[in-house]
């Protein structure tokens, strides 16, 4: 348990903390402010207005919190795992005698814990500037109190949540592997694009992949109506893949730990 | 296990370990009793930090094995450093934390540590009034004296300090001396390695001497310094096979040799006391050393033990090859 209170007061001292959900959150906001100050004056427009039209903005806000803060988590989770390598605390707190696997694990969760307080921030937040931006574009915002939307909402977040955990726990092994900071954010940032782009040629196997079936577990259309060619799966089989990655990375991140020779 | 091997705190039997195809070690002997402050010396790559590593689980022998505070040590005994604190390579920290915090973070990890422990150790190594600055604004002794703290931040039973003096002022060595013969009053063993032979003389009970990741020497100070005392003496050149004609009549069985014709240097096997002794014969011969020197020191006997001693027949001294097979091994 101290070892979990520590980790967290790592992560919350930490300046990347911040600055994560900064970005996130400055985006968002931006985002739904410009659409709905502008989206009035534009071709198209109308469609850029569902994002500041409640009740159907939850989803849309949300799927955009999920599709960049998944990007976010798994760089933070590569930059957490990675810098217990490039600046020796791992060695620190094997020497003293503390179990690796455990302390990898434990870090990982207040890594987890971290990504639920910032997408419960970044969320609210981007309800707020979608009200003003709805306010701006002069849309109705009787939708924010539609209480099938708001019922959904609990498990849309806890599903939201686990997906963004599951790309953090993905970079964190990947840069367990590297052992190294920069090194595991290259290499997550590479296999997000890397995924990315194999979707055009191998959208069967893509789909299963950590980030496309990230986003399968919240939202099963593809972002923006159409357009995207990988098929997503199903919200059930989306939460076994993405349990699977999730376990599989953080067993990863673990095993290879306890069997590391630290000698950086 | 014999009461011998009860009373040491810390031994190795024949450690051997290789990163890759390198060997770091080639059967490490160590034994170091319980209570004293122990010198742990080689030259650069012999083995030291490898060894530090080895003793704290963070890498493992390819074969050979450890005891630890009396009982062996394996991989699944990580418990028993609960008891030890260390400070292996440089100091490691949480950048953006404060010398505070990072100490109240690692006091999260192994053995509980009392909360008070750790301002008491801050204002022990002198950073009290830099407790909450970030560690990424420490100077490097600031960091080095930070590593320390952090390394008696469980009241350690056993101390392994990889070149604690590394970057600390006059003031930090004096301050860090102290506490070190303090923890050894107090019946804990310091096992600490270092390059800074005047500081090891002045601070350890016993040294061990290694040289490509073996044991060419342990005993106590005194022992060691005995053994290798050295009268390095210069002549006029033309004189040299002359003093070497004298010396060895009046030294008995004291080995003469001349370490370069050109330049008139002979080292003479011989206690420091001797010195002026020989220079008197040398004298009442006729020939008047222009330089002598007295190296009853752990300096001569490191060099001549780790085959880094000053370069013969007018060779400028190097820095000799780093982790060099000691003089006289295959
Ligand atoms: N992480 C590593 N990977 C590969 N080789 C290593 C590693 N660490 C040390 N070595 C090699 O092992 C040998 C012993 O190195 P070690 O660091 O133990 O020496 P040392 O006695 O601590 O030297 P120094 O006085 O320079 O600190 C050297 O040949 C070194 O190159
Ligand atoms: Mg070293």
């Amino acid at each position: 348990m101290r070892l979990f209170i520590a980790g967290l007061r790592k992560l919350v001292r930490r300046p990347a903390t911040l600055v994560s959900l900064g970005l996130l959150a400055g985006l968002l906001s931006l985002i739904l402010v410009a659409v709905g100050a502008t989206a009035r004056s534009r071709p198209n427009g109308a469609e850029a207005l569902l994002l500041v039209t409640f009740p159907g903005a939850y989803v849309l806000i949300l799927s955009f919190i999920l599709g960049l803060g998944g990007l976010i988590s798994l760089v933070y989770g590569a930059a957490v795992a990675g810098s217990e390598w490039s600046w020796g605390t791992l060695k620190n707190a094997v020497a003293r005698g503390e179990s690796r696997s455990g302390y990898v694990l434990l870090t990982f969760a207040s890594v987890a814990l971290l990504i639920g307080i910032g997408l419960l921030v970044a969320f609210g937040i981007g309800i707020l500037m979608g009200l003003v931006g709805a306010t701006l574009a002069g849309v109705s915002t009787n939708g924010v109190t539609d209480s099938a939307s708001l019922g959904a909402l609990p498990d849309k977040l806890g599903r939201s949540w686990f997906a963004m955990v599951e790309e953090a726990a993905f970079g964190f092994a990947v840069a367990t592997l590297a052992r190294s900071q920069l090194a595991g954010v290259g290499a997550g940032i590479g296999l997000y694009f890397g995924e990315q782009f194999a979707s055009l040629f191998l959208p069967d196997i893509v789909k299963y992949l950590p980030f496309n079936a990230a986003m399968a577990v919240v939202v099963n259309t593809n972002p923006g109506g159409g357009g995207g060619i990988v098929q997503r799966l199903d919200p059930g089989t989306a939460l076994v893949a993405v349990t699977a990655w999730l376990v599989a990375s953080l067993v990863v991140a673990a095993a290879f730990t306890e069997r590391a020779e630290i000698a950086g | 296990m014999g009461p011998a091997a009860a009373s040491l705190a810390l031994a190795t039997h024949g450690l051997h370990k290789r990163y890759g195809s390198r060997v770091a070690l080639a059967g490490l002997d160590l034994s170091v009793p319980e209570g004293v402050v122990y010198g742990f010396l080689g030259p650069n790559g012999a083995g030291k930090t490898t060894t530090m590593r080895l003793l704290t689980g963070l890498i493992h022998p390819d074969t050979g094995s450890i005891e630890l505070l009396g009982r062996p040590f394996g991989r699944r005994d990580r418990r028993r450093l609960f008891d030890i604190g260390a400070l292996i390579e440089s100091p490691a920290f949480y950048p953006y934390l404060s010398g505070r915090e990072n100490l109240r973070a690692l006091a999260a990890t192994g053995a509980s540590t009392p909360a008070n422990k750790v301002d008491e150790l801050l204002d022990l190594v002198g950073l009290m009034d830099r407790a909450r600055d970030r560690v990424s604004t420490y100077s490097l002794g600031m960091k080095q004296r930070l590593g320390i703290a952090a390394a008696l931040l469980s009241d350690p039973r056993l101390l392994l300090l990889d070149e604690p003096a590394n970057g600390l002022d006059p003031a930090g060595i004096v301050a860090m001396r102290d506490t070190l013969r303090n923890l050894a009053g107090m019946g804990k063993t310091v096992f600490v390695s270092s390059h800074i032979l005047g500081e090891v003389r002045q601070l350890a009970d016993m040294v061990g001497i290694i040289a490509a990741g073996r044991l060419v020497r342990e005993g106590s100070l005194d022992d060691i310094l005995s053994g290798g005392a050295i009268v390095r003496i210069r002549i006029k050149p033309e004189e040299v096979a002359r003093a070497v004609a004298i010396l060895p009549g009046m030294l008995g069985a004291g080995q003469v040799s001349v370490q370069s014709a050109e330049s008139g240097w002979l080292s003479v096997e011989a206690d420091a006391g001797r010195a002026s002794e020989i220079n008197r014969s040398l004298a009442e011969a006729g020939i008047y050393a222009s330089e002598l020197t007295a190296e009853s020191d752990l300096e001569s006997v490191f060099l001549e033990l780790t085959g880094g001693a000053p370069a013969a027949d007018g060779e400028r001294p190097t820095f000799g090859a780093a982790g060099v097979s000691p003089k006289g091994s295959p």
